[in-house]
């Protein structure tokens, strides 16, 4: 890569192709791989030495349970060696000059010690470096040595020296043979031209510290959750056993400590961190599944399990895990002496201060902005919020205060894995908007030259370059006489060694010995094709061979490394796996990827506000889009609204919005219709629809399609609603005080009951919404009559995030808040004209009875009717009917079939700015197919002999992605461009007429024929 | 994470467990090898969606082949672990490794 | 389709007797569909074969070969130039598959390795179920497309017998009981006067108790 020709922008009047992505964490990881598939090139700057964030230190994901590392580690190798993506970590942003579209950012990096272009990875230094130091990516818990990489599978994997605790011994400069090691390496400043940037830096955990009456640094045996979370991990300290600090016994009785640093005024973080009831009543469960007879107890003020799925989980947790949970703050934690033990003590729900004691208390630590990142904001000159967050508007949650500078994640404000994720791709979305002409200026395109012929009748002429990756390998195995016998075994032309077969000379002498001695097959016997296969296979590549006919023996992860103390057993092995690579290698075959023309049109099913703005950012794009809404106007539910929480003017943001969509030239708006009949794949879909009302009907031809159906509020059942005009849902309420502000003067008791259709066995969901709305309602209700009173029935309040203050500022107006259990709903009923409301107070402990003028029901929210559109478009939806993603925590916009999006409240309830932050993200997923005008289809994809093929459905039924289907010749047709290769059809074909190509049959057979000699 | 597990097990990369096939395993057996296992990922978690639940009903059936020619079903198995646990890897290689051994060598090979 | 079953491998073997020189035969019909009798359990077959005899110290040659059907006479003698080398001819179709191989190749010894069962549908991968017993008479107008002969245990034909409780058969609750079938899509499909009419006793001489049958078509005789 040529760094000189961009670092300067030739055109000043034309933006920068590229963009800077500050923060290399799940969120930045996902903008820039957005930015790079759509034609960007993007600078990944990230404060620590390594990507992976916070993300990396966890265990589990919640509602889910899968293994964060194992579904991170795809972004984090497709991140670290994506062409269009260059990674500059150990670094931080100093400024940022010139106009947006044309930005100039400083960017200062710190000295690594080890030169990135060197190492090899290998960790030969940190085995030597006598230094023992402090284990910041355990949270303090283990050591490490001066010389590290934080985990496992950093990425970059380079090493860096600590060099607080580097003693300058040169021991590690004497055991790198690659040469990396540089005691001399000093700061530098790097300038670059990018024309957007998306701050996306996260977050820190709560200092634990300020909460004295927790005891945390105090007592060993009270942990934040983090460091809870690192105990769990396989990876941890314990790896993966659950014992407590001070004694290494195993704790039986946990307390988990909601809201420390969270919803506290005291602290001045009187906001909600919107993540800590999840993670732990997911750590709960962890710890459940990993010691049976722990009894977790979380204390807290409200369960805020809001997200999809949540409640389900929570629900979970209680009934399979015996998850215990109290409503209650927890007021001090003392140790009980000579036990480690600690004393809990607590108001119990009949409100008396009793004590419980635990063997561990995990603090539920909340999410702050971190003080560098404060002090980058105020050097970026972007304006944060009272609480250190990045300022947004509730109808632009990208944008910072400084045009062209975006934000994403959590340091927006506290959210999830899957919110963090949707907001950056939002925020790519936001970032190409406004640099969409430089688009493919800056991305690299790389000419390759013409690939050889190989035939599969040609003779394999195979060369093996086995490598000592320093001693790693070298130490243990021995090299020469792997070398040696790779030359003896059949088709084997070239054999040859290597100190470090991944340096850069070494990938010219394997590119002249391809040359050389007309080699077509290559194999590279060394370490993880996990890391090591694309490159390689970029090399056999420029050597002009298919990149398919590279092969891998892992002979240091798999031989040398785990079997360091039986060198002449691993030397045997590793002569073994080259002659499994070998048989296998002389089957590879030559794949062709083929180009498939991408229709560069977008369409848009949904008219509402995520509808809208996914369709304009598109359209802002230079992509034309189709923007189909079934009723006779644009809006969707937003035309019910008035105001937001904060005060937002929806009906003037939503005028204006319909506006830009209305004359958008590229945009076509169609009213009244409806999708018929759906086909094609990604790149190239054919949709048909009717428009009322003379149902006439049209194909379109499109390249991704978004879903954006959006959601209602349900007519709730019961409560006298629909009986009596004094019971209304907060739609009714909230388009009565907008029509009649004065006559709610004269209301004097308003109740109303929160949850009316959620949370329950139809409905297990939380509304994600309705706490808000209530809040905001009443607000409203007291700001007209100050007198009035107000009661809210709740079972838990969920304003997260900042919609918190809210919530504080209601019970400062004198907004009254009743819990009500879900077995003991209130009951409504009518006495003559008297409305009469009944519900146990559980302060007071007896039934209150009330004579309300108005009763307002917090009702569900629910999809639209979505069932036969996602039959045509084959996408499915959760039990009560929203549209199911590919993956709950990282494809949160995406479905299972490409090229199909989801956005707004079709995917689950949501707030305004949500739909928005998911409408642009949704675009710009999509923008990911439409910017290119080919796709690359085919290579490890399954093939079938129709000749072979028996018609028996088995493909079709087994293939988890529904992608086989029986054609009009009678035989099983499999799509190149919708298989994924897993290989289950070619596994079950009962007719063996299924095969997956670079994993075929014949390879895998020969493969394993290798095994046993002779 | 370096740890140390019998060098006897030679691992076959696959896209997915999902690709293992009935008659691969047979075969792997044909050629010698004294035992077979499947590392898949945790259930629940397959890439692939369900393809690591297509491979345990596949071993199942392969113990019962096995048992029935007389090699013993216990040859042959079905793990789970997820990418970060290279303990449990190296566990359940040194496991299935003793196992074999209890077993002896496949008579298959004499 | 007709839907087998594989023979136990022991029986297999029992027949097999001291024949070592094996020809696997496949068909690629309905035992394919099945999970029978097609080229994966052809391999399957071989596979065991092979290492029970490596497990015996024997020498042995099995081959595997599947036809598209081992029922027409074309597809047969596909394996005319090498069944000569084999000892023994293990197929892997149904019953008329092994028998009109046995015809084709007089000389030779013609095993089944499986047993077929019966005429069926899937009813879900990996679960066949059977519809038809060819009878020779269709009566499913008059029971509302459930054949009693196929699916009553005692193929009644005017109504259940006393063993039918909950919807399901006496001679296992898992087997729905055909007349609660029939009455129950009798009633769906607005029909119940049917039930009503009496059946005719059945000529069972158009079935097998008529003998071996055979079926001509003139125009489409050469």
């Amino acid at each position: 890569m040529e760094l000189s020709d961009r670092t300067t922008n030739k055109d000043p009047a034309k933006p920068v192709g590229a963009v800077m992505v500050v923060g290399g964490g799940i969120g930045g990881m996902q903008a820039s791989l957005d930015l790079a598939e759509s034609g960007f090139f993007v600078y990944l700057v990230d404060n620590s030495p390594t990507i992976g964030g916070v993300m990396s230190q966890l265990d589990k994901t919640f509602p889910t349970n899968d293994c964060a590392m194992c579904i991170m580690s795809p972004k984090l190798v497709g991140t670290g060696g994506h062409r269009n993506i260059r990674v500059i970590t150990h670094a931080e942003v100093k400024e940022i000059t010139g106009p947006p579209g044309s930005f100039e950012a400083a960017i200062i990096r710190r000295p690594r010690y080890i030169r990135a272009d060197k190492c090899t990875g290998c960790g030969e230094c940190a085995k030597h470096c006598p230094v023992t130091a402090i284990d910041s990516y355990n949270e303090g818990m283990s050591k490490r040595a001066a010389v590290y990489l934080r985990y496992p599978q950093a990425i970059p994997k380079v090493f860096l020296i600590d060099r607080d605790t580097c003693i300058g011994c040169g021991l590690c400069e004497r055991a790198c043979l690659a040469g990396a090691v540089d005691y001399g390496d000093k700061e530098s400043v790097e300038k670059i031209s990018v024309g957007s940037v998306i701050l996306a830096p996260g977050f820190e955990v709560f200092a634990a510290e300020r909460r004295p009456e927790f005891g945390y640094g105090v007592f060993p045996n009270v942990l934040t959750s983090i460091e809870f979370e690192r105990i769990l991990s396989a990876t941890g300290p314990h790896r993966s056993h659950l014992l407590r600090p001070s004694d290494g016994a195993i704790p039986e009785r946990i307390a988990f400590i909601q809201c420390v640093g969270s919803r506290d005024v005291k602290c001045g973080n009187d906001y909600c961190s919107s993540i800590c009831c999840m993670y732990a009543v997911k750590e709960a469960i962890i710890a459940k599944e990993h010691v049976p007879f722990v009894k977790p107890t979380i204390f807290n003020m409200d369960i805020r399990a809001y997200g999809k799925g949540f409640d389900a989980y929570y629900e979970r947790a209680k009934a399979d895990y015996d998850v215990r949970f109290i409503k209650s703050m927890v007021s001090k934690v003392r140790e009980k002496q000579g036990t480690g033990n600690l004393l809990v003590t607590f108001l119990n729900e009949e409100g008396k201060a009793s004590e419980e004691e635990f063997d561990l208390v995990v603090l539920s630590v909340g999410m702050t902005p971190s003080q560098s990142v404060r002090d980058m904001a105020a050097r970026l000159g972007v304006n944060l919020n009272r609480f250190g967050f990045c300022e947004t508007e509730t109808f632009t949650p990208l944008a910072t205060s400084r045009e062209g500078i975006y934000v994403c994640g959590a340091f927006q404000s506290p959210k999830d894995i899957p919110e963090t994720v949707a907001q950056a791709s939002g925020a790519a979305g936001a970032a190409a908007e406004i640099i969409a002409s430089a688009r493919g200026t800056l991305a690299i395109k790389k000419e390759y030259p013409p690939e050889s012929e190989v035939k599969p009748e040609d003779e394999a002429r195979i060369g093996v370059f086995v490598c000592h990756c320093g001693i790693n390998i070298g130490g243990v195995v021995n090299v020469p006489a792997v070398r040696e016998y790779a030359s003896t075994l059949p088709n084997v032309i070239h054999a040859d060694e290597n100190l470090y077969t991944c340096s850069q000379d070494t990938q010219e002498k394997i590119k002249n010995a391809v040359k050389e001695h007309g080699l077509n097959r290559v194999i590279v016997a060394s370490c993880s094709p996990r890391t090591h296969e694309p490159m390689f296979r970029e090399t056999i590549r420029e050597a002009g061979l298919n990149k398919f006919l590279f092969e891998m023996a892992n002979i240091r992860d798999q031989c040398s490394w785990v079997h360091m103390r039986r060198k002449a057993e691993a030397t045997e092995k590793a002569k073994l796996l080259v002659r499994m690579a070998v048989a296998n290698a002389r089957l590879n075959s030559p794949l062709t990827e083929t180009e498939v023309p991408v229709i560069q049109r977008g369409l848009v099913i949904g008219g509402g506000v995520a509808g809208m703005t996914a369709a304009l950012c598109l359209a802002e794009q230079g992509f034309e889009v189709f923007l189909v809404e079934k009723e006779d106007r644009l809006g969707g539910n937003l035309l019910h609204l008035h105001h937001t929480i904060e005060g937002g003017d929806v009906k003037a943001f939503l005028r204006g919005l319909i506006a830009r969509a209305l004359d958008n030239s590229k945009i076509h708006v169609l009213l009244n219709s409806q999708i018929v009949d759906f086909n094609g794949v990604r790149g190239n879909f054919t949709t048909g629809v009717r428009t009322a009302p003379d149902m006439v009907y049209q194909k379109i031809q499109h390249g991704i399609t978004i879903l954006a159906t959006g959601a209602q509020e349900e007519k709730p059942d019961g409560y006298l609603y629909g009986e009596d005009p004094r019971v209304l849902t907060q739609l009714e309420l909230e388009d009565r005080l907008d029509q009649a502000g004065d006559d709610a003067i004269q209301l004097q008791d308003v109740v109303m009951i929160q949850c009316v259709g959620s949370r329950n066995e139809k409905h297990p969901s939380c509304s994600r919404t309705c706490c808000a709305t209530a809040v905001k309602n009443a607000l409203k209700l007291k700001k007209l009559n100050p007198a009035m009173n107000i009661r809210i029935l709740y079972r838990d309040i969920r304003t997260y995030g900042f919609l918190e203050t809210y919530y504080t500022q209601a019970r400062r107006e004198g907004i009254v808040f009743v819990r009500y259990d879900a077995e003991e709903s209130p009951e409504v009923k009518k006495e003559g004209e008297t409305l009469l409301i009944s519900f146990e107070d559980k302060i007071l402990k007896e039934r209150m009875t009330l004579k309300p003028d108005l009763i307002v029901l917090s009702s569900a929210s629910i999809p639209r009717e979505n069932k036969e559109l996602a039959n045509l478009l084959k996408v499915p939806r959760t039990a009560e009917g929203f549209f199911l993603e590919a993956h709950m925590k990282l494809r949160p916009v995406d479905f299972a079939s490409d090229g199909i999006y989801v956005a707004g409240s079709a995917h689950a309830p949501k707030l305004i700015s949500e739909s928005i932050s998911q409408a642009y993200a949704a675009a710009a997923r999509a923008c990911t197919i439409l910017s290119k005008d080919n796709l690359m289809v085919g290579g490890i994809v399954a093939v079938v002999d129709g000749e072979r093929c028996a018609a028996c459905l088995t493909c079709v039924r087994v293939c988890p992605y529904d992608v086989p289907v029986v054609n009009v010749r009678g035989e099983a047709e499999i799509d190149i461009i919708q298989c994924k290769g897993c290989g289950t059809c070619a596994a079950e074909c009962p007719a063996r007429a299924i095969d997956l190509m670079h994993f075929t049959t014949g390879q895998l057979e020969a493969k394993v024929g290798a095994l046993v000699e002779g | 994470m370096r740890l140390s597990y019998p060098s006897n097990v030679k691992v076959v990369k696959l896209p997915c467990t999902g690709r293992v096939d009935v008659l691969l395993i047979l075969r792997a057996f044909e050629s010698g090898v004294d035992g077979v296992y499947v590392a898949g990922c945790m259930e629940g978690e397959c890439h692939f969606l369900r393809g690591n639940l297509r491979a345990r009903r596949r071993v199942e059936y392969v113990k019962g082949l096995l048992e029935e020619v007389g090699l013993g079903g216990g040859r042959v198995e079905m793990f789970n672990m997820s990418a970060s646990q290279g303990q449990r890897f190296a566990q359940f290689a040194r496991e299935m490794t003793e196992r074999i051994r209890l077993l002896g060598p496949s008579p298959v090979r004499k | 389709m007709i839907v087998g079953n594989r023979k136990d491998f022991k029986e297999i073997l029992e027949k097999l007797g001291p024949r070592r020189r094996v020809l696997v035969l496949g068909c690629n019909e309905c035992v394919t569909v099945c999970g029978v009798g097609g080229e994966r359990e052809v391999g399957v077959l071989a596979s065991e074969l092979r290492l029970f005899w490596k497990k015996e110290g024997e020498t042995f040659e099995v081959r595997e070969h599947t036809l598209e059907r081992q029922c027409d006479c074309e597809y047969i003698d596909q394996i005319r130039g090498f069944a000569d080398e084999y000892d023994v001819i293990l197929s892997m179709a149904c019953g008329a598959g092994v028998q009109y191989v046995s015809e084709a190749y007089k000389t030779k010894l013609v095993l089944p390795a499986v047993n077929t069962t019966f005429l069926g549908v899937t009813i879900e991968q990996g679960v066949w179920s059977e519809r038809c017993q060819g009878c020779g008479a269709c009566i499913l107008d008059m029971t509302a497309g459930v054949c009693p002969i196929a699916r009553c245990a005692k193929s009644l034909l005017n109504g259940p017998c006393g063993g039918s409780s909950g919807g399901k058969c006496e001679i296992d609750n898992e087997t729905d009981c055909a007349w609660q079938l029939i009455v129950d899509r009798l009633k769906e499909s607005g029909q119940m006067e049917r039930y009503e009419e009496i059946l005719p006793v059945k000529d069972w001489r158009s079935g097998r108790e008529g003998g071996p049958r055979k079926r001509v078509r003139e125009d489409l005789k050469l």
